[in-house]
């Protein structure tokens, strides 16, 4: 009975899919083993007082002894071999199929015309429909690269380049909001049109620092002063704050959902997960495969998945066979560890703290120390975030976990850091009482923002061209160099891109009001950022030797952001509530808080209406909305339990349905070897024709066909 | 190539979308395509034999790791050396096509990866099959110890009566959950 359970989970399998996310069980699969469950109860003894009349026909004795293999009949299609069969469907070549009818001589078929043009039109309809569904994926963009990843990198870095083209989208839309509720009312309504462009005093250092004349452009907060437009409800500010709300709202929707349905995915196939080998080795090949190019990266991404899947399993050998002792060791270990890790997490936010108070407190006359000072604690936390993250991976190498495991938990522990280094640096900004006090303090923030986007791409950069580029070039250089050999060409470490990613999306979002362009930086980051991992990773990096499964860790990247998602949302309700914005610079200059825009347009809304909004903001809704809320919840509880338990009894029935079909299997297959046995007896007495070790055994019409003498 | 097209006669034709899964059009694009490997003066001839080697410079073959299987088994050549008559192709293009049904694409895939003939995949038949599948040569090739894992592993799942071998029954008991094999295990002209 285990064994049949083990084997149903392969129904479950299917539901694996990196990108798609798209489940649902395949009902064809289940239709179809219910057919071949039929056709097998047919096929079994009850059946063998039809063979009877079968015997003597012999219907393929010119060619029988010449190559008898091929010339039987399934035994599958015994039962119907009647004329309900159409010829089409035997698997016999077109002369045997000749003859068979001619035994057969029913009533010749002819196909028509309207019968032909009915098939051609229902195959082309198909077809057309393949077709229609191939192009919406070519439609995606860097189709193919992500193809030729997963040929020769496997699953798991496959899964970082779909992310990086998900957060992609998710920028464009981000720009089309931003270009389309901001940047073009401003640009359109300006009072004086007197652009600032560059000045005498600009140099490039401006465009690091997010000075000078990019402090003038539109890329920050206080170029969008309230301009032309001047409806109660129709003006710039407003419009610049339904941009920013309704891109923050918009991510949650997107992110959430992606994180959900992921979720739901692994969650089905949690514990009913089975690596059904036979089926990646019998139904691996593509056949539509065409090219060499393409023959070869399906090679290797079946050796790939087939390697994962004999690794994974060699661990959980390894798990089975652990000792209490053994155990007991390992949770010691790894509390250690972990201690390990919250020590080092709680140094290095006090190095950041360090790092800011000295940025603050340090002037230098020099622009060389300045600049450096200004830079310290973007520094401080790039150079924490770089090297803490190896850390980790190498902590959790000695963890003992299965490889999948090791990179989510190393992908947890960094985003961990990470996103807190960002939390300490924006709670330092916040202390500093004399940002508020400036000018345009939203600038200034903005600003600080921008230094570690900047920064963050610059080191990622920097890194590429004068890391890991030099590294590889030394490397096939002086290949005999044991210093060089033992450091070998870099690997593709997923969860360190993968937490980058995370990380400067983050920024984006906090980012986001006090410099509204940076959604358009982030874009066009992204993309310099896709090109050179993808130089990086053809030129400059081996393929890993262990592979790890793409699915679940695709959901926990859509988790880190929603992580970091939340950490912008609240930063920025954070800074909305607690700073009034200032008076002289950006679209809510002269409105006394950021809300005060969205009160002027309710007053000129009639009456009732007021009311109803002021009934949808105040205390008294929030009741209501509460116990409709928890109404919702409850139900939705109530039905992911009976789900659940549909599904259990769904999946009991299977593992019924396997044990009996795997009874029934056995039995045919032991009834054939009883006749194979007493045919090869009777077959050498008889002629001789051919040896035993040929006999097909399967197949029943042929099994009990020698008693017909002739056809062997 | 046009006029190749009309040296099918109808009622071959019709005899021919009777007993394969192809339609008008297919078998005379396959038409067209077959005459294309044969010599002008040959052509005439409908029980001509093409060798294999002929048949795999195809860009539909050439590539496929079990080309030369798929020739044995559709082969109805009495010196098995995989040359295939007209109506071999066509009987290769009805297995491989949309419409043919699960048992038939199941039967014949079970007979190409069957590399010995003996009408049951054993532990060689399971190596040659990964073999193909992973890569021929010896760096792509998967460990002996990887090997023996995949097989076992192979064996214990599909192999239901347990004689160490895996029976066409066995066989299509697997084919028959996966949802995509109908879709995989296709050749379109």
């Amino acid at each position: 009975m285990a064994g049949a359970k083990a084997h149903s989970r392969g129904a479950f399998l299917r539901l694996k899919s990196d990108d798609s996310n798209i489940s649902g069980l395949t009902a064809g699969s289940c239709r179809r083993e219910s057919e071949t469950f039929q056709d097998l109860l047919h096929c079994l003894p009850g059946d063998y007082q039809d063979e009877g009349h079968y015997r003597d026909e012999g219907p393929y004795s010119d060619h029988q002894d010449k190559e008898p293999y091929r010339h039987r009949p399934k035994p599958f299609l015994a039962r119907d071999w009647g004329p309900n069969l159409p010829l089409k469907n035997l698997p016999l070549s077109m002369q045997e199929k000749r003859s068979t009818r001619d035994q057969r001589q029913p009533q010749r078929l002819s196909i028509g015309c309207w019968e032909s043009w009915r098939r051609s039109q229902l195959i082309a309809r198909r077809r057309l429909w393949e077709q229609v569904s191939r192009a919406m994926c070519g439609m995606q963009p860097w189709r193919k690269s992500l193809h030729t990843v997963e040929g020769k990198f496997g699953v798991g870095v496959k899964a970082y380049f779909t992310f990086l083209r998900y957060l992609l989208y998710l920028n464009l839309i981000h720009c089309l909001f931003i270009s389309g509720l901001a940047l073009t009312p401003a640009l359109l309504y300006r009072k004086n049109k007197t652009y600032t462009g560059f000045t005498g005093n600009d140099s490039v250092l401006d465009l690091l620092l997010g000075t000078g004349f990019l402090e003038r452009s539109p890329v920050f907060y206080g170029f969008y002063s309230p301009v032309g437009l001047d409806g109660p409800c129709l003006n710039s500010p407003l419009l610049f704050l339904l941009a920013i709300v309704s891109l923050l709202i918009l991510s949650v929707f997107m992110v959430v959902r992606r994180t959900v349905i992921g979720y739901k995915h692994t969650w089905m196939l949690r514990s009913h997960y089975n690596l059904h080998m036979s089926y990646k080795v019998f139904c691996g090949w593509d056949f539509c495969t065409q090219g060499p190019g393409a023959a070869k990266l399906q090679n290797s991404l079946i050796r790939n998945d087939i390697k994962l899947v004999l690794e994974e399993e060699r661990f959980h050998q390894r798990v089975s066979q652990r000792t209490f002792r053994k155990w007991v060791q390992l949770y010691f270990l790894r509390g250690v560890l972990n201690f390990l890790v919250i020590a080092l997490l709680v140094s290095s936010f006090y190095l950041i703290y360090y790092a800011t108070m000295i940025s603050k407190t340090m002037k230098h006359a020099s622009w060389l120390l300045s600049l450096l000072f200004e830079y310290l604690p973007p520094i401080a936390i790039t150079a924490v975030n770089f090297l803490l993250p190896h850390l980790f991976r190498h902590i959790s190498g000695f963890e003992d976990y299965s490889l999948t495991v090791q990179v989510n938990i190393t992908l947890i522990r960094s985003i961990i850091l990470k996103l807190a280094c960002l939390a300490i640096f924006l709670l330092f900004i916040h202390r500093n009482g004399n940002m508020v006090s400036d000018q345009c303090w939203e600038n200034q923030f903005g600003k600080e923002i921008y230094k570690l986007v900047m920064f963050d791409f610059l080191a990622f950069g920097l890194n590429a061209v004068l890391v890991e580029w030099p590294r590889k070039l030394l490397v096939e250089r002086y290949p005999s160099c044991s210093l060089l050999r033992a450091l070998g060409k870099q690997k593709f470490l997923v969860p360190f891109h993968v937490l980058d990613l995370v990380y400067s999306q983050t920024l984006t979002w906090v980012g986001l009001f006090y410099c509204p362009l940076l959604a358009h930086i982030s874009l066009l980051k992204l993309l310099l950022v896709f090109y050179i991992n993808k130089f990086v990773l053809f030129h400059c990096c081996d393929p890993a030797q262990r592979m790890f499964r793409g699915s679940q860790s695709s959901v926990l990247f859509h988790f880190t952001l929603l992580f970091g998602l939340l950490l912008a949302v609240v930063a920025l309700g954070i800074n909305a509530n607690a700073f009034n914005p200032s008076g002289d610079c950006g679209p809510f200059a002269d409105a006394g808080t950021i809300f005060n825009v969205t009160d002027a347009c309710m007053e000129t809304l009639p009456g009732p209406a007021q009311r109803i909004f002021q009934y949808f903001t105040s205390e008294a809704f929030a009741l209501p909305l509460i116990l409709v809320e928890i109404m919702f919840l409850t139900s939705f509880v109530s039905q992911r339990q009976v789900n659940c338990r549909a599904i259990e009894g769904l999946k009991d029935m299977l593992v019924m349905c396997n044990a009996d079909k795997r009874y029934l299997v056995k039995k045919h297959s032991t009834l054939l070897r009883a006749l194979r046995t007493s045919v090869s007896a009777g077959n050498s007495e008889n002629t001789g024709h051919m040896s035993p070790s040929r006999f097909q055994p399967l197949f029943l019409r042929s099994a009990s066909a020698p008693s017909g003498g002739g056809a062997f | 190539m046009g006029t190749t097209a009309s040296q099918l006669p109808k009622d071959l034709l019709s005899e021919y979308q009777e007993l394969t899964f192809l339609t008008k059009q297919e078998i005379l694009l396959a038409h067209k395509r077959f005459s294309e490997l044969v010599a002008k003066e040959e052509r005439s001839s409908n029980s001509l034999r093409v060798p294999m080697e002929k048949i795999l410079t195809m860009p539909e073959l050439k590539s496929n790791p079990f080309r030369k299987r798929i020739c044995h088994v559709f082969s109805t050549s009495d010196m098995k050396d995989g040359s295939l008559t007209f109506e071999d192709f066509l009987d290769l293009l009805s297995a491989f096509s949309d419409s043919a049904t699960l048992e038939i694409k199941s039967h014949y895939a079970f007979r190409i990866f069957d590399f010995d003939d003996d009408g049951t995949l054993d532990c060689r038949d399971l190596e040659n099959l990964v073999n193909c599948l992973t890569g021929e040569t010896d760096d792509t090739r998967l460990t002996p110890e990887e090997m023996r894992q995949l097989i076992n592993n192979i064996l214990e799942e599909s192999d239901i009566d347990k004689d160490g071998t895996v029976n066409l029954s066995e066989f299509q008991h697997v084919i028959s959950r996966s949802p995509d094999f109908v879709s995989s295990f296709k050749i379109v002209l």
